[in-house]
């Protein structure tokens, strides 16, 4: 059974689309990590390649003031222009040197450097040629020079090394936190979501919609404003129902002596008038049994409100009992319903006047798999466009101006039992499905 | 019957008083508690009594009654209609309940099943000698001939009927066919007690010197 609040609810193709503050703050939080990514990730880069290349320099320099150290002692050095030899796995080497004489010539090198010199003249400090980073300082003062050197290849896979690694890391954590706020911001929506729900389900003639606690208990302080607010709309309306309710009380009171003082006067008048005024007084005795039928019906349902007493049904039993003076009535033999005897007899009396003002002379009533009544009459009935009009009406509560009190009350009835009116179409006359 | 109503709505009380006067029966219509109290004593066949009235209650006052020792029949004709309220007024002594608006064929039907219950045979039919009273339907045939009586003569025999076998006083008897509101002449009484005679038979109604008149005074 659709729940009422459902029904009235437009369709989703009439529903704008609207921004989602979770999906809003999910995207915003995304494009800030790649922000923050890229940013933390150029500046650990920048500072990586830059402390990488003067850890660099200084290995190199301390290799050189040491290798300056050793030279002069190292008296078996080989002849001029000889290489000292490779040491165990020299072929990975990254590090190479060489003594140059103040006329340019090589007086010794590392197996790994180069045969020509690196500086033709003595050329101290740092300094870069084709492959290698230089660093050199003479030896004594006779113009020797000593150079110690890395391939500058080797040095750039260095800092890349290093960079990416801690570029990737920066990364990561990123990304970890990324999903991890995205996780915490679903949770920390998650209250309003449910809120809005509860909302959206909210239906003021459900068992307990009324109370202060209708929509539970507030999950979140920000949300607590939302909570009072509605507390105070449903004890407003609590209070309007509880007048309606009291008022139509003394309505009962006030409307039903006068109508059995009509009726009583009309029967006196009925029997003592000459013959010819009997069949107009008998009219008037119809109308004014049709106007107590409305006016209990109109009291019963305002009345009951909250308190709907359904019980086991007779409705054949009770539609004997109904005022419809010219239309024959057939029930189903034996159907029987769960409802609250007199808002159903209110929502039957509205659906015959109903069926005998519109030119009916029969209606039949039929159960619905125990899920309800259909009733349907042997009148005129109406075209398509207006029967899909007055089920549209039906379905958003909207009555006003399309339909009549008869259909207004008996779908009041049927959403008070928890169901709701449903017009099928039918071949021939009207048909009305009280689903209860 | 002797009929109390007590309803304070003029148009209602007005048509119902009309109404079950044309039926046969002797209706005092009592606007207010008041008025009502006025009459305390009087003897009447059953009281129709509307719950809300501009002086008090008339539930209340039903009770009062019957914890007085009044077992005259009550039928409440009200406005409430909800469950508790029907249960409580049949609680506080009252016999039927009738919510409004009601048909005045409706409670025309049960005043019948209210003399019928006092008739204490439970088809209101009665069998004296040659006489034979259909009290439900207001026929009388003496040896299977139908008779007719006028409305006043047909009050005096139910009211006698209603009470078989008991001395009916004289004044409560005057009560009982011409109510409170009808002037009454001095042997008016028993100018319809002397035509029932006539038509229906010498030895019918038993006059009890000095005490009132009897039906049925060997049942």
């Amino acid at each position: 059974m659709k729940p009422a609040a459902e029904a009235a609810s437009p369709t989703s193709a009439e529903e704008p689309r609207l921004p989602s503050t979770r999906a809003r703050l999910a995207n915003a939080l995304t494009a800030w990590s790649v922000v923050w990514g890229l940013a933390v990730g150029a500046a650990i880069w920048l500072a990586a390649t830059h402390e990488v290349d003067e850890l660099l320099d200084d290995a190199l320099q301390s290799s050189g003031e040491l290798l300056a150290v050793l030279a002069p002692v190292a008296n078996t050095a080989p002849a001029e222009g000889g290489v000292v030899p490779a040491s165990n796995g020299g072929a990975v080497e990254r590090f190479a040197w060489q003594v140059i004489a103040s006329d340019g010539g090589i007086l010794m090198r590392s197996h790994r450097a180069p045969a020509a010199a690196w500086h033709g003249a003595p050329k101290p400090g740092f300094s870069d040629t084709a492959e290698w980073h230089v660093h050199g300082r003479s030896l004594g003062t006779s113009g020797t020079m000593l150079y110690v050197a890395q391939t500058r290849s080797e040095r750039r896979e260095a800092r890349s090394d290093v960079a990416l690694g801690a570029v990737l890391a920066a990364l990561a954590v990123g990304l970890l936190g990324h999903v991890w706020l995205r996780a915490r911001l679903r949770g920390e929506m998650e209250p309003l979501q449910t809120l809005s729900r509860r909302l959206e389900a909210w239906d003021v003639d459900a068992p307990g919609a009324l109370q202060a606690d209708a929509l539970g208990a507030a999950e979140r302080s920000e949300l607590l404003p939302v909570h009072r607010a509605m507390a105070r709309a449903t004890a407003r309306l609590a209070s309007r129902l509880a007048n309606e309710q009291a008022f139509s009380a003394h309505a009962a009171h006030a409307l039903r002596t006068p109508l059995a003082g009509i009726d009583a006067q009309l029967a006196v008048t009925l029997r003592d008038c000459p013959p010819p005024w009997h069949e107009r007084v008998q009219r008037a005795r119809e109308a004014a049994a049709r106007l107590q039928g409305v006016v209990a019906a109109l009291l019963g349902l305002f009345r009951s409100g909250a308190e709907l007493n359904p019980v086991e049904v007779d409705v054949g039993d009770l539609a004997q009992r109904l005022p419809a003076p010219r239309l024959r009535t057939t029930v189903a033999e034996g159907l029987r319903v769960q409802a609250d005897p007199d808002l159903l007899a209110a929502a039957l009396a509205n659906l015959f006047d109903n069926a005998q003002r519109h030119g009916a002379a029969q209606v039949w009533v039929e159960g619905i798999d125990g899920a309800g009544l259909v009733v349907r009459d042997d009148g005129p009935g109406v075209a398509h466009e207006r029967r899909a009009a007055l089920q549209a009406a039906i379905d958003t509560q909207r009555y006003q101006g399309v339909t009549g009190l008869g259909l207004m009350l008996a779908d009041r009835v049927a959403r008070a039992h928890g169901g709701r009116l449903c017009l099928p179409a039918s071949e021939s006359g009207f048909a009305v499905e009280l689903r209860l | 019957m002797r009929l109390l109503l007590l309803e304070d709505d003029h148009i209602l009380g007005d048509a119902l008083r009309d109404y079950l006067r044309a039926e046969g029966h002797v209706v005092d219509w009592c606007k207010t508690l008041a008025q009502t109290r006025a009459l305390a004593g009087e003897p009447y066949d059953a009281l129709l009594v509307d719950w809300q009235l501009p002086d008090g209650s008339g539930l209340e006052w039903l009770r009062a009654q019957r914890i007085r020792g009044d077992t005259t029949p009550a039928l409440m004709l009200t406005a409430r209609d909800l469950l508790t309220q029907r249960v409580e007024g049949l609680d506080s002594g009252a016999d039927d309940y009738l919510v409004k608006p009601f048909a005045p064929e409706e409670l025309a039907a049960r005043l019948r099943a209210v003399g019928r219950r006092l008739a204490q045979d439970g088809q209101g039919l009665r069998r004296l000698g040659g006489v034979e009273v259909d009290l439900p339907a207001r026929a009388v045939r003496v040896d299977g001939a139908r008779v007719e009586l006028t409305a006043r003569e047909w009050a005096v025999l139910e009211a006698l009927l209603l009470r078989i076998g008991r001395i009916v006083p004289r004044t409560d008897l005057e009560r009982l066919v011409l109510g409170f509101e009808t002037e009454l002449s001095s042997n008016a009484l028993e100018v319809h007690v002397s035509a029932l005679r006539r038509k229906l038979g010498r030895d019918l109604i038993e006059t009890v010197r000095g005490l009132g008149y009897r039906i049925g005074g060997d049942a």
